[in-house]
Parts: structure tokens; C-alpha cells; sequence
């Protein structure tokens, strides 16, 4: 049972179903061995992905905000071991997605992100770095058109997203 | 020689510029079969599977699309060396294939920059490279220096691996391809418990602490299997094994000194390359490869 801390809300669970893969999330019978299959579950059993999907099943929005959503590997173990193939994963992947205006993401996360928006890279591509390329013998990889990348995501609106949102991770962020 | 076999080579951002020692390896390696990497400029970060995702998934796979639609216009297969990132063009080539809807969605997207997904084109890795196209027989005639006095843990990663159904990779709990293809240097493989586990990077930024813990647990695993070295094929997971693996011993006061390779690296002392490996070792590698090359009769 559910008793505490939920977040009733149908339109979280239909905007979750309508996206690529989330309707996956229906073929869960709640067997459970997604949690028998997850290191993290091993470590941390407040990390439940049966429970997880649990909530989500009944419209319960809470783990979008949840910051133990973000301790998923994306290992896939559990996806492997789900004897319906629910796309567990990236079920989590759309929690974490709701979550973001309410600041539910890693400072990292949201740095790396801000980065790959504006210079294309998840990383900062420095001088020693394209020195050591040409030290090396490798090709100059050149840059793609950022502003055409930008542009293609205008009606996704992510870079207004990554402006506005705040990281509610503080600097202990294991605890 | 005839005309070489060309590939896009897909280089993502871990690879080229933090760890380029794979690219090069992969590059050498590679040459000895005739293959050729050609890169695109328009080519970006992929995005990255693991944080990226969970901050805004469309723009995930709307990115990622394009970077399928520009390799398309390339016309030559797409090969990524690193396993988040062929993981992410794999899985949005499979989403698009499999999702109409998706498919126009992005396509509008991408109309904008003349650009088009099909959802048609191949996406490979290495071991598809190496154990499909190039074939072990091949590679077996180029070692030239068999490493049978090594014995190597393969340490597959989730991302390469998995979901089978983009990734058309052998066994998603119990692959073979990448033993085989270590195999082909005279190097025995090591059994090692838990074949697919997770080396624990992904949640490094959210929780480090646990990240840490599965590390841990990976690099005991590998060391009750005794081996000599540790070979992967994902930057991510090299970080994780390799870069931190100080850290994660004195965290848990222990010791393991397992020396991590590429799957490149290792290639490329059967086949008589070892200066690529030595001349790059001290930027790339912390545990040091001393023991292992005199082992293999190379220079330390």
C-alpha cells in the first residue's frame, strides 16, 4: 500500500504513456524482479523499482521529484530480467524529465546539459586538449552549427528550460 | 592494396579529446585491415545517455537523430567508439524506426538544417567492426606477438550491450564477442562473476558515495578472478576502473593495481604496436602497465 507521501496526478501518468516507450509501463504486473535484478537496490533499498513503477502505475507523480530517481544506472539490468520488457529505465528517464523545473536534477546534469546546448560537446574542448589531438597525429574534428542546433530544438524549448531551472542538489549530494 | 573499407567514425566527445589513446589504437589497429575512420564536422555531442537524457528526453533523441541524419548523408556506415555513444544513435535509430510519429516529428526538425532520418542506416561498434565485418580469422593473421601469457577480464559495460533489440549485439546477459576477439591475441579470458556488471559511473553525479560502492564491487569481482588486466571497450567505464580505481581503493582500504586497456590497446600489442600503447602511457594511464609489459616482453 501507498499510504504516504503521494502525488495523485492522471496527467502525469498520460503524458508519460503518450511518450515513446511509456505505454510500456501498462505490461507491469508488479512481479518485482526488476528489484531482484538492480545493483542499486542491492545497496540502497529505499531504491525500489517495483515500487517506483508502482506509483506511477496509480498516478502517483511523487518519484518525478524524488532525487533517488536519479541513483537509476540505466544498466538495463532489470529490463533484461522483466519477463513483459517494460521499458523500466526509461520510464524513470520520464520521471526525471517531469522533475526538472522543480530543480530534481544533479548540478552536474544540469552542467553538463547547459554545455552541450551551447557548445555542442559535453565537455569544454580546450587548446592542451586539441594540442595533444595534433601531438598524436589525430584529425582536427572541426565544430558543428550550434545555431542551427538551436534552432531545430526552438519548439522543445530547451535552452528557455536551462536558463530558469535550479538545481535543488545541494554540494552533499549522496545525502 | 585495395581501396579501403571507409566507415563514419563517430567521435562523441570522451574519446577524442580526455581519451584519445582509444581513438589512436582503434585508428592503427584498424589500418592493419584496411579500414578507414572518416569524421563529419556537424557531428556532436551525442547526447550523452546518461544525465542528458533525464533533463530533456526529446532533445535527446532529436539530437541524437540528427547525428544519424548527418552520418546518412555520409553514406558510408557509422562506427562510434564509445558505448554511450553508439548506444544513444542506436537506440533513437530503433526509436524512429519503430515510431512513425516520432519519426515525422524529428523530420520536421531536421528539415531545417536539410537534413533527414530514415531510420534505415546501420550504427555500429567496435566488436561489430571487428568480429562481423573484419572476422576473427583475419585478425588472428596480423598478431604477430601472441599475448599467451596474459590472462584478460573483459568488462563489457551496459551501454555497448544493451537493449539487444538496438544494439544487435550477441547476449545481453552473457556475450561473447568481445572474449572472442581478445582470444585472437593468444590471451586466455578470465571467468569473472557477474559478467555484466555495471562499473557504477553513471551515478557519480547524483550519488558517488554508491557509484563508488559498485565500482568496488566490480573490481573485486576481477580481482578473485586473477587477472592480469582489465580490457574495455568504454571510455565511461575506463574512467570509472581506471582513473578512479586509487580512489576507490583507499575508500575502501584495499588494494587492486589491476591495469585497465582498450580493447585497441591490447590489438595493438599483438600486433606488434607497442610503442603507440607505451609512448601515450604515462598521460593516460595511473596504474601503471610496467608489470604487464615485461610480462608480454615489451618495454616497461
Amino acid at each position: 500500500m501507498v499510504k504516504q507521501e503521494t502525488m495523485l496526478d492522471l496527467e502525469f501518468r498520460s503524458w508519460l504513456l503518450e511518450q515513446p516507450e511509456g505505454e510500456t509501463l501498462l505490461r507491469c504486473y508488479q512481479c518485482g524482479r526488476c528489484t531482484s535484478a538492480c545493483p542499486v537496490a542491492e545497496i540502497e533499498p529505499s531504491f525500489n523499482p517495483r515500487l517506483f513503477l508502482q506509483k506511477i502505475l496509480i498516478g502517483d507523480k511523487s518519484i518525478a521529484e524524488n532525487q533517488l530517481v536519479w541513483n537509476c544506472l540505466t544498466c538495463e539490468q532489470c529490463e533484461v530480467r522483466c519477463p513483459e520488457h517494460v521499458k523500466i529505465p526509461h520510464i524513470l528517464i520520464l520521471a526525471k524529465v517531469r522533475g526538472l523545473m522543480a530543480g530534481n536534477v544533479p548540478l552536474a546534469a544540469l552542467d553538463r546539459a547547459r554545455t552541450i546546448i551551447s557548445e555542442g560537446r559535453s565537455l569544454s574542448v580546450s587548446s592542451p586538449m586539441l594540442k595533444t589531438r595534433t601531438k598524436m597525429g589525430l584529425p582536427d574534428l572541426g565544430t558543428p552549427s550550434m545555431d542551427q542546433i538551436v534552432a531545430m530544438l526552438a519548439d522543445i524549448g530547451i535552452v528557455g528550460k536551462l536558463e530558469n531551472v535550479k538545481s535543488v542538489y545541494g554540494d552533499a549530494e549522496d545525502e | 592494396m585495395s581501396k579501403p573499407r571507409t566507415y563514419t567514425y563517430f567521435p562523441g566527445c570522451m574519446i577524442p579529446y580526455r581519451l584519445p589513446h582509444f581513438e589512436l589504437t582503434a585508428r592503427e589497429v584498424l589500418k592493419k585491415f584496411n579500414v578507414e575512420l572518416e569524421t563529419h564536422s556537424e557531428h556532436s555531442c551525442c547526447p550523452e545517455p546518461t544525465t542528458f537524457t533525464g533533463v530533456d528526453f526529446e532533445a535527446w533523441v532529436t539530437i541524437a537523430a540528427r547525428n544519424v541524419a548527418v552520418s546518412e548523408s555520409t553514406g558510408n556506415e557509422t562506427v562510434a567508439l564509445c558505448s554511450g555513444c553508439f548506444h544513444t544513435l542506436a537506440v533513437a535509430n530503433h526509436m524512429v524506426q519503430e515510431d512513425e510519429e516520432l519519426k515525422k516529428r524529428i523530420n520536421k526538425r531536421l528539415k531545417k538544417s536539410g537534413l533527414e532520418i530514415t531510420g534505415k542506416h546501420t550504427i555500429k561498434n567496435i566488436l561489430h567492426v571487428l568480429h562481423k565485418d573484419i572476422g576473427l580469422d583475419v585478425i588472428k593473421k596480423q598478431v604477430t606477438n601472441p599475448l599467451t601469457s596474459l590472462k584478460i577480464a573483459p568488462h563489457y559495460g551496459c551501454h555497448l550491450v544493451r537493449p539487444l533489440e538496438a544494439t544487435h549485439m550477441d547476449h545481453a546477459e552473457n556475450p561473447q564477442w568481445m572474449d572472442d576477439v581478445i582470444r585472437t591475441t593468444g590471451a586466455e579470458i578470465a571467468e569473472i562473476e557477474d559478467k555484466m556488471a555495471c562499473c557504477g559511473a553513471p551515478i557519480m553525479p547524483s550519488g558517488e558515495d554508491k557509484a563508488l560502492t559498485i565500482t568496488a564491487s566490480r573490481l573485486d569481482q576481477i580481482k578473485a578472478s586473477g587477472a592480469d588486466a582489465i580490457v574495455v571497450v568504454c571510455p565511461t567505464c575506463y574512467t570509472q576502473l581506471e582513473t578512479q580505481q586509487a580512489k576507490v581503493a583507499d575508500k575502501f582500504e584495499t588494494e587492486y593495481n589491476i591495469p585497465v586497456l582498450y580493447l585497441g590497446e591490447l590489438l595493438a600489442f599483438s600486433m606488434g604496436m607497442t610503442d603507440i600503447v607505451t609512448a601515450n602511457q604515462r598521460r593516460f594511464h595511473r596504474v601503471k602497465l610496467g608489470a604487464l609489459l615485461e610480462k608480454i616482453g615489451g618495454t616497461p
